[in-house]
C-alpha cells in the first residue's frame, strides 16, 4: 500500500473552468419515458440535478487550458519558473501526443518544462497531487502545475439513464510550489483490477479500435442503449465499491497523518453524486456541514476535476482566508482506483470556478 | 445478527412507498411496486451499514422472500 508523506509542497492556487451549456434533469423526461415520479426519485434519492456539458468542439484540454490561462494571470507567476506540468484526464484529445505536450506548447511554457500526462479517471487528481508532491519533495522541481479535466459528457450514450444523467465536464489547473515553511501532506492510494469491467468505454484504444460495428448502439436489458464506444457503467457495483473502499482509506490516511477525523476541517471526496457522499460520511461518522456536495448538483459529476470543482466553488472562502485548514481529499471511480489525501492548505492567492468560453 | 422481524423493519424503512408493518417473512420482495434499480441501492446501503455484508446482484436473483434474503445475509455473515 503506498503511504507516504511530505513537507516540502504546497497547493497556492486552484482554477476551475466549467462549460457555459446547463442540461436538467426535468427537462429530460422522455429518457425516463414519461416518468415524471422516477425523474422526482432520482433528484431526491440520489441528488441529481443540473450539469454541465461542453459542445461537440470542445474538449477537456480547453477547459484545462483556461483554468491555467487564468490561474497565471491571476498569480502573476514566471512562465519560465513551472518545472512541471501534468494533466490527468481520460478524455485527451489525441491517442498521442498527451496533453500536457500541447499544452505546454499552447501555454507558452519553458521547453526545460517535463510534461506528461496520468491516464486517470475520478481519483485522478489526487495521484495527480501525489506526483507533484514527490517531485518536489525530491528537488526536481520548484513548481508545478496539475491540469486534472475530463468531458465525460462526450462519451456517454443520450439515451443510457445510468449514465447520462449524471456526468458533467470541467477542467482544472492547480499549482503547487516548493513551501518555505513546513507543510504536511499523506497520501494513501489504491487499485481494484478486478472492477475494470464495471467502468470502461471499450473501444477506441488499441484493443478494441473504432470501427463501423463499434458505433452500433444496442439496447441492454434495462431498454438502455450504448455503443462500444460508448461510457458503461455498473452503478450498483461502482455504489458498492464506494461505501466499502473509501471510508477504509480515508480513516487508513488519517491513522497514518496520526489525525483524529474531529480535527479534519472539510472532507471533500469527488462528487460522484450525493447519495454516495453522504453514505461514505455516515460510515466515517462525519459532520456533513464539513462535506461540500453541492457541486454535483450544480455541474454533475466532472471526474478528474470535481475535486478542484468542490474546493473552488464550495471551499473559497476558506482556502482563501488566513487560516491554515486541514482538508481530507479523496477520489475513487475508473480502474477501479481510489486515492486519499490529508493535506495543510489555506492562504490560496486564488481559488474560483470560471465559464469557458471560446478564444 | 439482529432478528428476523427487525430485518423486515429495516427493510421496509429502505423502501420508498412501503408503509411499516406493509411486509412479512413471507414477502416476495421483487414484486413490490416500488422495486427497482434504486431500491437495490438503497436496500444494499441498509444492509452493509446495519449487517456488515455487501449484497450483490445475485443476491437478489436468487432470493425470492424476505426470509430467503435474511438467511443469505445470516449465510454470508457466518461465512
Amino acid at each position: 500500500m503506498p503511504q507516504s508523506s511530505f513537507n516540502k509542497a504546497v497547493v497556492t492556487a486552484i482554477v476551475t473552468c466549467v462549460p457555459p451549456c446547463e442540461k436538467r434533469i426535468d427537462d429530460e423526461i422522455e429518457l425516463f419515458g414519461g416518468n415524471v415520479k422516477q425523474i422526482e426519485r432520482i433528484k431526491k434519492t440520489i441528488g441529481l440535478n443540473k450539469r454541465r456539458v461542453v459542445d461537440k468542439q470542445t474538449t477537456a484540454l480547453d477547459l484545462c487550458e483556461l483554468a491555467a490561462l487564468q490561474l497565471l494571470a491571476d498569480t502573476g507567476i514566471d512562465l519560465t519558473t513551472i518545472d512541471a506540468v501534468l494533466c490527468v484526464t481520460q478524455t485527451p484529445d489525441h491517442l498521442q501526443p498527451c496533453n500536457a505536450a500541447i499544452l505546454q506548447g499552447r501555454l507558452g511554457l519553458s521547453p526545460h518544462c517535463a510534461a506528461f500526462d496520468v491516464g486517470l479517471g475520478c481519483s485522478g487528481y489526487v495521484y495527480g497531487l501525489w506526483l507533484g508532491h514527490m517531485m518536489i519533495q525530491a528537488g526536481s522541481c520548484k513548481r508545478v502545475l496539475i491540469l486534472a479535466g475530463d468531458t465525460l459528457s462526450r462519451l456517454v450514450h443520450s439515451k443510457d439513464r445510468a449514465v447520462a444523467p449524471l456526468f458533467g465536464d470541467g477542467g482544472s489547473a492547480t499549482l503547487l510550489e516548493c513551501s518555505e515553511v513546513e507543510r504536511g501532506a499523506w497520501f494513501n492510494l489504491g487499485t481494484d483490477g478486478s472492477g475494470v469491467p464495471h467502468l470502461i468505454v471499450p473501444a477506441g484504444g488499441a484493443r478494441l479500435p473504432l470501427s463501423n460495428a463499434t458505433n452500433v448502439a444496442r439496447e441492454d436489458e434495462s431498454g438502455n442503449f450504448r455503443s462500444d464506444e460508448n461510457l458503461f457503467m455498473d452503478g450498483a457495483e461502482v455504489f458498492n465499491f464506494s461505501i466499502q473502499v473509501v471510508p477504509a482509506s480515508v480513516r487508513a490516511t488519517l491513522k497514518f497523518a496520526g489525525v483524529e477525523p474531529d480535527e479534519v476541517d472539510y472532507f471533500v471526496f469527488h462528487q460522484a453524486n450525493r447519495y454516495i457522499l453522504s453514505n461514505i460520511a455516515k460510515r466515517l461518522k462525519i459532520d456533513t456541514t464539513k462535506v461540500p456536495m453541492q457541486t454535483v448538483e450544480r455541474y454533475g459529476n466532472q471526474s478528474s476535476a470535481s475535486i478542484p470543482s468542490a474546493m473552488c466553488g464550495e471551499l473559497r472562502e476558506v482556502l482563501c482566508g488566513d487560516d491554515v485548514q486541514r482538508v481530507l481529499l479523496s477520489g475513487f471511480g475508473v480502474g477501479l482506483s481510489w486515492g486519499s489525501a490529508l493535506l495543510e492548505i489555506g492562504q490560496l492567492s486564488v481559488c474560483k470556478v470560471i465559464e469557458y468560453e471560446r478564444a | 445478527m439482529r432478528p428476523l422481524k427487525k430485518f423486515i423493519e429495516d427493510f421496509e424503512a429502505s423502501m420508498e412507498e412501503v408503509e411499516p408493518g406493509a411486509l412479512s417473512a413471507e414477502t416476495e420482495f421483487k414484486g413490490l411496486k416500488s422495486w427497482d434499480s434504486l431500491a437495490i441501492l438503497t436496500v444494499t446501503d441498509t444492509v452493509e451499514f446495519e449487517y456488515g455484508v455487501l449484497l450483490r446482484k445475485d443476491d437478489f436473483t436468487d432470493s425470492v422472500t424476505l426470509a430467503q434474503l435474511y438467511h443469505l445475509i445470516e449465510a454470508k455473515l457466518g461465512a
